[in-house]
């Protein structure tokens, strides 16, 4: 894989254009808004536990992050 | 996300991840990385596609890769509605995890361990701190320089638009090449009118925090080559008027440097990373690689050979720029 700079200046090991790389584009929506209350969902842990996440916090604050993968 | 988890817990804040992968990448993951917060799996990313930040900049026919979202992270308070919401413009860019725990509790903590310099005076405290992950430098992850004025009563200082003859608060970084500072960030003034001298004022007063979010480009820090320093220095020019009520102190003008370290960063073990002078995994997520690609295959069997033409014509393509750039050079 050929390593290139893309214009926002940060290194890649993947050719420029490749979707790996593909960024968000402007002013595109980003889900939920502040002051909304997100949205219900239950998902399996590692573990395979379903974790229902506004029980699983309990009435906790949290954050809630969603990444691209663990494998690559 | 790891090294911090101790300060979520200490804060009272949950943390979980979501992601395309399955359950036995994530705990394998979780096992060889000590994640000890909860990965969850969204297999088909149904989640990520319900709320509405599905990668569509990926096409169906990018084998694998479809299915990622646009990676961000919302901060959600006690009721469970959102108080922040962190998305950039290129995946490059994240949040250090000490400014979703602000986000959650609605302050900045200035941590002990974080590069910090003091100035000011007697009566005016100013400190320069550079935080997020102990100030260390790695491409992309947004830091914040922080200068805190601690006021005395009765004290303020200006914020724009200030009358001709005052001077408005102003933080300055300066960095070394490939250092970038995005826009600073002010609180709230208060207005302030004098009516004996018919003018309007926009002042701080008590506690403010000024903050620069910066990061570093591959020009500074890159994940595909070796670091070239193990610290760099962020100068912060910080000018500011005080004054109270009866008098204006002069304007002031204070230097501080900082001294901030070059993180190495973590990289999957899988060839396009390898053999950068990076932190290699310490699992093999080869494995894991072909059940994805399995997985993703099952759903459109002609996604692998158009993805894999696709990458041939797009390697192909960057070849040719460099060398156009060769013989330009």
């Amino acid at each position: 894989m050929t390593i290139e700079r893309d214009e926002s200046g940060f290194d890649a090991p993947a050719p420029l254009g490749h979707p790996a790389r593909a960024g968000l584009p402007a002013g595109h929506p980003t889900g939920p808004a502040v002051g909304e209350r997100l949205p219900d969902f239950e998902l399996p842990d590692a573990q395979g536990r379903l974790v229902n996440f506004h029980e699983d916090r309990a009435g906790r604050k949290a954050a809630l992050v969603f990444y691209r993968s663990a494998v690559w | 996300m790891r090294d911090s988890y101790a300060k979520f817990e200490t804060h009272g804040v949950k943390l979980y991840a979501v992601s395309y992968d399955d359950q036995e990448t994530l705990k394998e993951f979780a096992q060889t990385q000590n994640i000890p917060y909860p990965l969850l799996s969204d297999l088909d990313s149904a989640v990520i596609e319900r709320y509405g930040i599905l990668n569509t900049e990926v096409s169906k026919d990018d084998a694998f890769l479809y299915g990622i979202p646009f990676p961000g992270i919302y901060v959600v308070d006690e009721s469970g509605k959102v108080v922040a919401k962190f998305f950039h413009d290129t995946y490059k860019k994240r949040d250090s995890p000490e400014t979703l725990i602000d986000a959650a509790l609605g302050r900045i903590l200035i941590e002990e361990d974080a590069p910090q310099a003091e100035g000011g005076d007697d009566d005016i405290r100013i400190t320069a701190a550079v935080h997020g992950g102990k100030g260390s430098v790695r491409q992309g992850i947004i830091r914040k320089l922080v200068v805190r004025f601690e006021l005395p009563e009765g004290m303020h200082i200006y914020g724009e638009p200030v009358p001709q003859g005052l001077t408005a608060t102003q933080v300055v970084v300066n960095g070394p090449p490939g250092l970038s500072t995005m826009a600073t960030e002010f609180p709230a003034t208060e207005h302030l009118h004098l009516q004996a001298m018919g003018v309007d004022l926009e002042v701080w007063s008590g506690t403010v925090d000024i903050v620069v979010p910066f990061y570093a480009r591959g020009e500074l820090a890159s994940e595909t080559r070796a670091l070239d320093a193990d610290s760099i220095t962020l100068e912060v020019q910080v000018r500011y008027q005080a004054c109270n009520e009866n008098e204006c102190l002069l304007p002031q003008t204070e230097t501080f440097n900082l001294d901030l370290p070059m993180d190495v960063v973590d990289v999957p073990r899988l060839g396009p990373h390898l053999g950068h002078g990076q932190r290699e995994g310490n699992y093999d997520s080869m494995p894991a690689m072909r059940r994805l690609i399995r997985r993703k295959l099952i759903q459109n069997p002609l996604g692998l050979p158009k993805f894999i033409w696709k990458n041939i014509k797009l390697e192909l393509a960057a070849r040719k720029r460099r060398k156009n750039r060769g013989q330009a050079g």
